[in-house]
């Protein structure tokens, strides 16, 4: 049932953001970006491969202790950070466009060809 | 002898050379002397390898480098090898040395002399490379460096640009074949060698030479044909030799260095190299001839055609190449002896003569032959330079050229085939039209009365030190050969052989002097011959067809973009969509499988989950329903965090702590950014998209249609993903039994630290990127006239709207109240204190390196965002997030190297608190120094710094948003 529900989250989150990333508003499309990437870290964590009752830790391990897997744990781990530099690069590019073009429209800078 | 220092030491001159260290305290002549002898270096330690390859032929080294695939970083050195690292190294030196008095500026030399040295540094490595898949990573090296130094004044020079595209286009193409070539050749030599084992890959050289039947491979004729047209494409050889002419707008010592001595020379290394397994094939050696003869004859004669010296000069290194590569496709290697002798001849008398030419160019600001003359008083030693080399070129007795002259008639007269009457006539016109140009170059350029009086720029004697040099090596290596040369190439040929500085009135003797005799007679009559034969087509203009073609269809296609980004997003997305339902691979992947569980029971973790899971989605429906761009950033910021909640309840408490903190820190940045644009900006989009609504029907059903194509699959692809993963049997099995063993109890931390350091070292790295290309995006655009500078002046255009609405829109960011500044003051020491507390005692519960960094991060922003940049930074002095980043991937790598030197490999994990025996004190502390805690504190101090940048970059006070303030502020 879980399961059903994660992937419908996943399913609408990505749609969401696919539609703000064609949005003319730039704001919105970069929000659509990282909307993209939170819906593949869920995506990730959701698809872990234990059932785990417990944080991946060597005590609860030695203790017998059913944990969650970590490492999917790790990879989303450097993939939150990295995809947060690739976000802050994107905001960049939108500022320097708003300056440039004095716009946030993207059919206003269809300079593209030029 | 270690072959990879020898290799490695170029590169390393480069990178000293591009030090801030050299290019600012080294000054120019020390620079000179100092690359100039350590080339000299070299070739003293290579030439110091002699006796030990008399006495065993070779030296082989080899590291592992991908033991999977059977190949190894293998470094090989035999007499070939020798011959040609020996005129790299000792021209090098010369040309090195003669650069530190071409260039006038200091910055222009600096830089040439790093590319100079990459250079010297790939053309070892093709050379001494073991393996032919280094060899060919560095064959395209020096296509590379080749490509930078014709265009070294590409910035001001259409034709240097044109050259050294055309140059890398030629060779590029090449080698694209050629590796397809060598990789067919390693896989035969691997059939041949281990017959029994399926496909293995055999690329050292050494064991390629032991594949002697590879002439009978029946994939022979596809990649000799392959390899070849890498070498001819590399040598110049005719039709792809027009290159060669057009990379003569490379810095003169680059032309005689690259285009002369060395670079051209490795596509016939590559023959030389494979000459011993591939000559026993008729299409080898009857292609070599024929298009090394047909070179050799085209590029002699264009050279007396040619109006600018170095244009004479690059087309005589064509036709010698074309006699070169004859040679070695001479029937049963015999042409190898007089290929090698004329390899090393025209070394000598073609660099100098190249110099000879740079330093006239230097003086007299002209190349054009025409314009020259009466350069003898002036210029006296490069006169005599210019007479010895030049009939060194043309083969006067008894300089070293006439050694070489002799040895290829002498090849070319035993050498037996239906067509030798043909090849020898070819040889004796092409010589005589060589001696031609040699006498034209000391005549025209020398003798002949001048025209009118030119400027003339006085040099540094010293200038003629390298060509002097070099004349002197054409003047007495004849008498010399018995002592010098014969030892060289006899470890060098695979036969026994003789060679002589006279070998006596026979006829190849009277051959070479009716061929001066000839040379000097076309001389005289040179003016009408030069206009008798004209060359209906030329590779040049095939090239230039070519290019004309490729820029129509460019332009053709251009026509069919519309240059709206976003329609090409639609274009893709869309159809990413319709493949999706088109292709049936929904249906496939449903097919056979249980979509929906039959159990819908929940249990109580699972309803918080729910809850969690409503209100991501919840908040993705607000940030697209909403206006405003600040409130539409927040909902993004419930998304974050409500995600953040969920990995806390699916038991990942590291990932939860990181999740909450970068998305704050996004939100934030968001925010930040928000009032770096204009407002009137910001609401001139949301007035056009929702109160106007233009278009808004249509291209929303069409998105709309398009996003729930696309989540719909995602959703399926989910369902299926998460209803068949391998529950408890993956790899993460092992990572949980074996953290023990790195000292940590957080078992991610360890994974993040140890398993996948390295992922985790690239990961860094890429964040820094991020970093790094932000601030130089932002600064750049601030540049007046910069290409990302702003296209129309600001106008300050909130009048236009309700100031009431601009206010309230405009400045998220000035949070500036008593309150919110205690705040931010008391925040930061706090955190930079649960940051030192999350690195040090990471391993043992949540939080590591990267909460760390964006623990202190998310702190400093509070500092920008409430205070404003200018106070921010007057207040926080220590904190300069481009030395911290340094800092970081500084430890990052040193940690990460430091394993290597004592056996670990490669981020191997060392247990610093046991080697030093405080394993007892840090432990009362809690502590384990290990080099998992070391890189950790890099982790948290790159991301620090790479927040660092990222904050200041964005938070920069832009003229823009002053303006805007002020205009709204009516105070």
């Amino acid at each position: 049932m879980i399961e059903l529900l994660f992937a419908l989250s996943i399913g609408t989150l990505f749609g969401i953001g696919v539609f703000q990333l064609l949005r003319r508003d730039l704001i919105k499309a970069a929000i659509g970006f990282a909307i993209l990437f939170s819906a593949i870290n869920l995506f990730f964590v959701a698809v872990g491969a234990f059932e785990g009752e417990f944080a991946p830790y060597v005590s609860n391990v030695e203790a017998g202790r059913q944990t969650s897997d970590p490492l999917i744990q790790a990879l989303i781990l450097t993939a939150i950070v990295v995809s947060f530099g690739s976000f802050s690069l994107l905001l960049g590019f939108v500022n320097i466009i708003s300056r440039r073009y004095d716009t946030i429209d993207s059919d206003d800078t269809n300079r593209l060809k030029h | 002898m270690e072959l990879a220092t020898i290799t490695a030491v170029p590169f390393g001159l480069a990178l000293f050379l591009a030090s801030p260290l050299a290019r600012n305290s080294l000054s120019k002549p020390l620079q000179t002397r100092l690359s100039s002898l350590v080339m000299t270096a070299l070739f003293a330690w290579l030439l110091s390898a002699y006796p030990h390859l008399a006495r065993t032929g070779a030296i082989a080294q080899s590291f592992d480098w991908m033991p999977s695939l059977g190949i190894s970083l293998s470094f090989y050195l035999d007499g070939l090898s020798l011959l040609f690292a020996l005129i790299i190294t000792g021209i090098g030196a010369l040309i090195f040395f003669y650069a530190g008095y071409y260039f006038d500026e200091a910055d222009e030399h600096n830089r040439f002399m790093i590319w100079l040295s990459a250079f010297a540094g790939a053309m070892l490595a093709v050379v001494l490379s073991g393996n032919v898949l280094l060899m060919f990573v560095a064959w395209e090296l020096t296509s590379v460096t080749s490509f930078a130094l014709i265009g070294f004044k590409g910035a001001t020079d259409a034709e240097a640009r044109e050259g050294a595209f055309k140059a890398l286009f030629v060779t590029g193409a090449g080698a694209l074949a050629l590796i397809i070539g060598l990789v067919m050749l390693s896989v035969a030599a691997g059939q041949i060698l281990y017959p029994e084992e399926g496909i293995r890959f055999v690329a050292d050289i050494d064991l390629i030479l032991q594949a002697k039947s590879l002439h009978e491979h029946e994939w022979f004729v596809l990649f000799a044909i392959l390899i070849m047209l890498g070498g001819f494409t590399k040598s110049a050889q005719f039709p792809f030799h027009f290159w060669l002419p057009g990379a003569m707008s490379a810095p003169t010592p680059a032309s005689a260095y690259l285009h002369s001595a060395t670079m051209v020379k490795a596509g016939i290394y590559l023959f030389a190299r494979l000459s011993p397994v591939m000559y026993q094939n008729e299409l080898w050696t009857s292609s070599l001839q024929t298009i090394g003869l047909v070179t050799m004859l085209v590029g002699s004669y264009f050279a007396v055609k040619q109006t600018d010296l170095k244009g004479l000069l690059a087309y005589s290194t064509v036709g010698k190449l074309g006699a070169i590569t004859a040679l070695i496709g001479l029937p049963d290697q015999s042409g190898l002896k007089a290929a090698f002798v004329a390899i090393i001849a025209h070394a000598f008398y073609k660099s100098a003569l190249f110099l000879v030419a740079g330093t006239i160019d230097h003086a007299t600001g002209t190349r054009a032959i025409e314009g020259l003359g009466g350069l003898r008083d002036k210029l006296p030693v490069m006169f005599w330079v210019t007479v010895i080399s030049a009939l060194s070129m043309a083969g006067l007795p008894f300089l070293l050229g006439f050694v070489a002259k002799e040895t290829l008639l002498d090849a070319m007269l035993h050498y037996t085939a239906p067509w030798t009457q043909l090849a020898m006539l070819m040889v004796v016109l092409s010589s005589m039209f060589t001696a031609m140009a040699a006498f034209m170059l000391i005549y025209d350029v020398f003798l002949k009365p001048p025209r009118g009086r030119r400027h003339f720029h006085e040099l540094s004697p010293w200038i003629g030190l390298g060509p002097a040099l070099l004349a002197l090596g054409s003047l007495s290596l004849g008498f010399l050969v018995q002592p010098l040369i014969v030892p060289l190439l006899e470890v060098a040929t695979p036969k026994p052989f003789e060679l002589h500085l006279f070998a006596g009135f026979n006829e190849v003797f009277l051959l070479s002097l009716a061929i001066l005799f000839g040379g000097l007679l076309l001389f005289f009559i040179r003016k009408k011959l030069i206009q008798l034969i004209t060359f209906p087509i030329s590779g040049d203009a095939i090239y230039r067809e070519f290019i004309t073609y490729l820029e129509w269809a460019g332009t053709t296609v251009l026509h069919t973009q519309s240059g709206f980004v976003r329609y090409y997003l639609v274009i893709i997305l869309g159809a990413v969509a319709a493949v999706l339902i088109a292709s049936g691979t929904l249906s496939t992947l449903t097919a056979g499988q249980q979509l929906f569980p039959s159990d819908l029971s929940v249990t109580i973790t699972d309803l918080a989950k729910i809850f969690m899971l409503f209100l991501t989605v919840a908040a993705g429906m607000l940030t697209v329903v909403v206006r405003e761009h600040v409130k539409a950033a927040i909902a993004y910021g419930v998304i974050g965090y409500a995600i953040g909640v969920i990995f806390l309840i699916e038991h990942a408490p590291d990932v939860a702590l990181v999740q909450l903190l970068v998305e704050t820190m996004a939100t934030v940045l968001i925010i930040i950014m928000l009032g770096r644009i204009r407002a009137g900006v910001r609401l001139r989009v949301i007035n056009s998209l929702w109160t106007e609504r233009r278009n808004y029907n249509l291209g929303f059903l069409r998105d709309l249609g398009i996003s729930v194509l696309i989540g719909v699959a995602v959703f399926v692809f989910s369902l299926i993903a998460l209803q068949n993963r391998p529950l408890r049997h993956s790899i993460a099995e092992w990572h949980l039994e074996n953290a023990a063993t790195v000292n940590t109890d957080d078992v991610v931390g360890a994974i993040v630290a140890d398993f996948r350091g390295t992922d985790t070292l690239l990961e860094i790295g890429v964040f820094t990127t991020a970093a790094l290309g932000l601030l130089t995006l932002l600064a750049r655009g601030r540049q007046p006239g910069s290409s990302l500078a702003p296209l129309v002046a600001p106008v300050a255009s909130s009048s236009e709207f309700d100031a009431r609405v601009v206010e309230e829109i405009q400045d998220a960011t000035s949070l500036s109240t008593p309150f919110t500044r205690s705040v931010s003051f008391v925040v930061l020491p706090i955190a930079i204190l649960i940051g030192i507390a999350q690195v040090l005692y990471g391993g043992n519960g949540p939080g590591d390196g990267f909460t760390a960094g964006v623990t202190i991060g998310l702190a400093v922003s509070l500092w920008y965002v409430v205070l404003g940049y200018q106070e921010a930074k007057a207040l926080l002095p220590w904190f300069r997030p481009e030395l911290i980043i340094r800092l970081g991937l500084l430890i990052a790598t040193v940690n990460a190297i430091f394993p290597v030197f004592v056996g670990q490999g490669f981020m191997g994990h060392i247990e610093f608190d046991q080697a030093l025996g405080i394993y007892d004190l840090v432990g009362s502390f809690g502590l384990h120094v290990t080099s998992s805690l070391i890189f950790e504190i890099a982790i948290a101090i790159t991301v620090m710094g790479g927040l660092g940048i990222i904050i200041e970059a964005i938070a920069y006070p832009t003229d823009r948003t002053q303006e805007t303030i002020r205009s709204t502020d009516p105070a």
